[in-house]
C-alpha cells in the first residue's frame, strides 16, 4: 500500500520534467505566443511571404487559389506542370496534401500511385478553398514545386517526404527529431499515423533513438534500412535557418518543420503548438531544457 | 510583462474567490434569512403511472372515456404524455373531474392507446375533533352530498336500524365519534371481498361483506343519514408492477375539510402517499363502446425527482432578488426544462475533467453534455444506442455523398437533412416496436450531430476507422459520466434550490483552466521518460 503510494509520489515528482499538454499550453504557448502572431504558423502563404526575403529556402509557389472561380483556368495552369504538390495554406498534420509525381495522358499520377483526373484535382482544390482541411471555413490552396528528397534520406524510406522538426524557445534550439514516413502512415511524416520518429543529436544531426508508435526500433519497418547513427545532411544549414526563422517571427515557442532536398533544406511550415511526442522520440523530458533557457 | 502576469494572477484568484464566496453567501442568505426549508433538498418519490388500453375493432366507431388525475393540495401532476394511436383525444372538465375521451371511426384490428402520468403525492392525515356536534345546516353547495342516490340508499330503514345498533340513540351523536364508529364497523365487522362488480349500499349491508365500492357506498349512505356530507372517491393505488384494478374510498366533510376514509385497507382519516385520486362521485372509471374486448392495465414505476414545491415557496418570497421560477412560469416553461438548463454546464464540466485531467479525447466539448441532456428522455442506454446509430448511418451516407463529389457547404446541408431523417426513422421505429423511450430521440442536438458525423467520416478516412471508433467509444464513456452526474437527483435538487451554484461550476472550470498538472493518460504516454527519471521499476 505504502510502496504503491511512494511510487505514485515519485512518478508525480518526476513528471515535473515532462512537458505535459496543460503545461505546454499554459506555461509556454499562452505567455510566449500571442494569438495575433499565430497567422504566420497557420497560414503557409503568409509564412512564405514573410520568410522569403530573409533567404530562408522555400518550395516555389506555382499558383495559389483563394476563390472557387479562380479554378476555371486550372487546366491551363497545370498544363505545363508534371510534378507538383497541392496543399491547403491553413492545413495541419499533413492533411489535404496531394503530391503529384507525374502525368499519363489526361491524368496525373499521385506519389501513392493513384490516378487523378482534372475534375478530381479541381474538387480537391475546391474542398481546400472551402476549408475542409482547415479549422476556418475558408482557405487558400497552394500549388507548389515538389521537393525531391535527398538520397541520404531516400535510403531510409523513399515513398513519402520525411521532415526534421526543430523546437525553438526564445530563439534557442531545444530539441530536434526527424519523422520518416512508413507504408502505414501513407507517406505522411505524422507520428500518430505511424511514421518513425528519429531522435537527433542537436549538435550533429545524428540519430540517437528511433521510435515507432512509442516502441524503440533500430531499422525502418518497411525498407529495413538501419536508422540509428544515420546523419541528416545539411545539418549546419538547418540550424542556421532555424535560428533565422525563430528570430524573424514573433512566436517565441515554436516548431519548425524542414524537408531535405537534393539541393539543401526546404522550409515546410512553422508550428505554433508543436506536439509533445518529440520527448518520447528522444527519450528525454524537455522541461529542464526549457527552464534553462528561460 | 511580469507586472501583467502578476495582475492577471491577482485577478484570477480574486475572481475565483468571488465566484465561490458569492454563491455561498447567497445560499446562506436563503437558508437563514429567507428560511429556506432544507427538506426541500431531499428528493421526493414520484410515481410514473402508465395506463395501457386495448380494443379490438371490426370497422365500427369506438369511443373510450376515463378520468385523468388533477393536481390538488395532496397530489401534483408533473408530466403527462399520450400515445393515442389511431384515436383522437378530447378533454373536458365536469365538476371536479377531468374527463378524457378518445374516439376513432372505422376501427379495425387490435388498437392500443397509452396515457402516462408522472405524479407526486403525499400522505395526508387528519385529527378529528372530539365532542363536536354534527352540524344541523350546511351551505347549499354541500346539499348534494347529503342526498340519496342510486346505489346509496340513505333513507332505507335498514340503514337507520344499523346506525341505531352501532350508535345507540340514547347517547349524543357527535361528528368525530360517529365517523370513527362507522369506519370501525365497516373495517372490523365486514369481510373484504376482492370482487370487481357493482355492490350497492344495501346489498353490502345485508351480506356483511363487500368490495371497495360496496363499502364505500355504505359508508356514504350511513354518513349522509347522520347529516354528515360524504362522497365517493375513485382512484388507483400506485404500487409496483402491472395490474388491472382500480380502487374506491370515501371522503366525509368535517369542519371545512374533506377527510378521507378507506375501510378496505383501514386508513382512518388518512390516505397514504401512493393513492392517486382520479375522480369524485359515484362514477365508473372506464366507459367504452360495447363488444370491443376492452382491456386495460396500469403499470407503476417509482422514481426520485427533485421537489418542486420548495423552490416555489422560495420563489414567492419578496426578498428573493431574482425569481427564476416565476419568470419561467410566466412564459410557460416547465421547471423540468429549467432543471435541464441548470445541468448542462455541469455536464460540460464533467467533459472538461475527462479531457484536461484524465486526458480522454471526445468529439467536441459540448457534445457529451448535450447528448446526456437529451438522453434524459430516452434513458442512457437508448440515448447511446441512438447516438451511435445516428452517427454511423449519417457517416455512411456521407461516404456515399463523397463519392458523388459535392462541394462542402451543400454537402453539410444534405448531411443535416440526413440526420433529421435518421432521427425520424428511429422515432417511427421506436413507436412501431413499442420502444417509447427511443421515440424521444427528436430532442437530440441535430446540428452538432451533423458536424460530429462529418468529423467522424473525415477522421475515419484520414486516420482510419479504428481511430474514429476509439474516439466514438471514449465519447460514449464521457456521455455516460455526464449523464450520471446530470441525472443525479441530488445535483438536480441542489441546483434547482441554489442556481447560484453555477458560479461555483464556473470557478471550478476556471481553476482547471490554469491547472498545469499532467493528465492521467500522459502518465502512460510518457511512462518511459518518467521511469528513467524516477528510477523505479514498475
Amino acid at each position: 500500500m505504502f510502496s504503491w503510494l511512494n511510487q505514485w509520489r515519485k512518478l508525480r515528482d518526476a513528471s515535473g520534467d515532462v512537458l505535459s499538454m496543460n503545461m505546454r499550453n499554459l506555461g509556454y504557448i499562452y505567455p510566449h505566443n500571442a494569438r495575433r502572431d499565430f497567422p504566420v504558423a497557420n497560414d503557409k502563404l503568409l509564412c512564405k511571404e514573410i520568410l522569403a526575403p530573409l533567404g530562408v529556402p522555400l518550395a516555389k509557389t506555382h499558383f495559389s487559389y483563394r476563390y472557387f472561380y479562380e479554378l476555371q483556368n486550372l487546366a491551363g495552369d497545370l498544363g505545363s506542370l508534371d510534378e507538383f504538390v497541392i496543399k491547403p495554406s491553413k492545413g495541419s498534420a499533413g492533411n489535404g496534401i496531394l503530391v503529384i509525381a507525374g502525368r499519363e495522358g489526361e491524368a496525373w499520377i499521385g506519389i501513392n500511385g493513384r490516378r487523378y483526373s482534372l475534375s478530381q484535382l479541381k474538387r480537391h482544390i475546391s474542398d481546400i478553398v472551402f476549408g475542409v482541411y482547415s479549422f476556418d471555413n475558408k482557405d487558400a490552396a497552394i500549388i507548389e514545386q515538389r521537393v525531391v528528397q535527398h538520397p541520404d534520406i531516400n535510403v531510409l524510406f523513399d515513398r513519402g517526404l520525411a521532415d526534421v522538426r526543430i523546437i525553438m524557445f526564445q530563439h534557442q534550439l531545444v530539441q530536434t527529431m526527424s519523422r520518416v514516413p512508413t507504408l502505414a502512415s501513407d507517406g505522411k511524416a505524422n507520428l500518430h499515423q505511424g511514421a518513425v520518429g528519429l531522435g537527433l543529436d542537436p549538435e550533429s544531426g545524428r540519430c540517437t533513438h528511433a521510435m515507432l508508435k512509442g516502441v524503440p526500433i533500430s531499422h525502418h519497418p518497411d525498407s529495413g534500412a538501419p536508422l540509428l547513427d544515420a546523419v541528416i545532411p545539411f545539418w549546419d544549414e538547418i540550424l542556421l535557418h532555424s535560428k533565422r526563422i525563430a528570430e524573424a517571427v514573433a512566436l517565441k515557442y515554436l516548431g519548425i518543420d524542414i524537408a531535405i532536398s537534393e539541393q539543401g533544406p526546404v522550409l515546410l511550415e512553422i508550428n505554433a503548438r508543436p506536439g509533445l511526442e518529440i520527448q518520447n522520440v528522444n527519450r528525454r523530458a524537455i522541461r529542464p531544457l526549457l527552464e534553462a533557457i528561460r | 510583462m511580469n507586472l501583467n502576469a502578476n495582475k492577471r494572477s491577482l485577478a484570477y484568484r480574486g475572481l475565483i474567490t468571488l465566484l465561490v464566496l458569492a454563491p455561498l453567501g447567497l445560499m446562506g442568505f436563503k437558508l437563514y434569512v429567507l428560511d429556506y426549508p432544507l427538506k426541500g433538498l431531499i428528493p421526493a418519490l414520484s410515481y410514473q403511472v402508465e395506463l395501457a388500453m386495448q380494443v379490438d375493432g371490426h370497422g365500427e366507431r369506438i369511443a373510450i372515456q376515463t378520468f385523468m388525475p388533477r393536481s390538488d393540495a395532496r397530489q401534483t401532476v408533473l408530466q403527462e404524455q399520450q400515445a393515442p394511436g389511431v384515436f383522437v383525444q378530447n378533454q373536458l372538465s365536469e365538476g371536479m373531474n377531468r374527463i378524457a375521451s378518445w374516439e376513432a371511426s372505422a376501427v379495425t384490428g387490435r388498437q392500443d392507446l397509452r396515457y402516462t402520468v408522472l405524479v407526486q403525492a403525499k400522505k395526508i392525515q387528519y385529527v378529528l375533533p372530539v365532542g363536536m356536534p354534527i352540524p344541523e345546516r350546511y351551505p347549499e353547495q354541500l346539499h348534494p352530498y347529503l342526498q340519496a342516490e342510486e346505489g346509496i340508499q340513505v333513507d332505507d330503514e335498514l340503514i337507520t336500524q344499523r346506525l341505531d345498533t352501532i350508535l345507540p340513540r340514547g347517547q349524543e351523536r357527535t361528528l368525530g365519534e360517529s365517523l370513527t364508529t362507522i369506519h370501525r364497523h365497516l373495517q372490523d365487522d365486514f369481510t373484504n371481498r376482492n370482487f370487481s362488480g357493482y355492490t350497492d349500499a344495501l346489498t353490502a349491508l345485508k351480506l356483511g361483506e363487500a368490495s371497495c365500492n360496496g363499502k364505500g357506498r355504505l359508508f356514504v349512505a350511513m354518513a349522509r343519514k347522520l347529516n354528515i356530507p360524504a362522497r365517493l372517491v375513485g382512484g388507483f393505488i400506485m404500487s409496483g408492477g402491472s395490474k388491472r384494478t382500480s380502487h374506491q374510498w370515501v371522503e366525509a366533510y368535517v369542519n371545512g375539510h374533506w377527510v378521507p376514509f378507506d375501510t378496505i385497507n383501514d386508513h382512518y382519516a388518512e390516505i397514504p402517499s401512493n393513492y392517486l385520486t382520479l375522480y369524485y362521485g359515484d362514477e365508473v372509471l372506464f366507459t367504452h363502446s360495447s363488444n370491443v374486448n376492452f382491456q386495460y392495465h396500469f403499470t407503476t414505476t417509482t422514481k426520485m425527482v427533485p421537489r418542486y414545491e420548495a423552490q416555489q415557496v422560495l420563489g414567492d418570497s419578496i426578498f428573493n432578488l431574482i425569481n427564476f421560477y416565476a419568470i419561467f412560469e410566466r412564459v410557460g416553461m416547465s421547471q423540468d426544462l429549467l432543471k435541464v438548463l441548470l445541468m448542462i454546464p455541469l455536464g460540460a464540466f464533467v467533459t472538461v475533467v475527462f479531457r484536461n485531467v484524465i486526458g480522454i479525447e471526445t468529439f467536441g466539448t459540448f457534445l457529451p453534455a448535450l447528448i446526456a441532456a437529451a438522453a434524459r428522455e430516452t434513458g442512457l442506454l437508448w440515448g447511446l444506442i441512438g447516438f451511435v446509430l445516428i452517427i454511423a448511418v449519417t457517416a455512411t451516407i456521407r461516404k456515399g455523398l463523397d463519392w458523388l463529389q459535392l462541394l462542402h457547404s451543400p454537402k453539410m446541408a444534405v448531411i443535416l437533412a440526413v440526420v433529421v431523417l435518421v432521427m425520424m426513422t428511429i422515432t417511427a421505429g421506436g413507436v412501431h416496436f413499442g420502444l417509447f423511450e427511443l421515440a424521444q430521440m427528436t430532442l437530440f442536438p441535430i446540428a452538432i450531430l451533423a458536424i460530429t458525423a462529418e468529423r467522424f467520416a473525415i477522421l475515419s478516412e484520414e486516420e482510419g476507422i479504428v481511430k474514429a471508433m476509439q474516439l466514438m467509444f471514449t465519447t460514449a464513456i464521457v456521455i455516460a459520466a455526464a449523464y450520471a452526474v446530470m441525472s443525479s437527483v441530488f445535483m438536480q435538487s441542489l441546483f434547482l434550490a441554489f442556481p447560484e451554484l453555477l458560479l461555483v461550476v464556473m470557478a471550478l472550470n476556471m481553476w482547471l483552466g490554469r491547472w498545469v498538472g499532467m493528465r492521467l493518460t500522459e502518465y502512460y504516454r510518457f511512462r518511459h521518460l518518467l521511469r528513467s527519471e524516477a528510477q523505479i521499476n514498475v
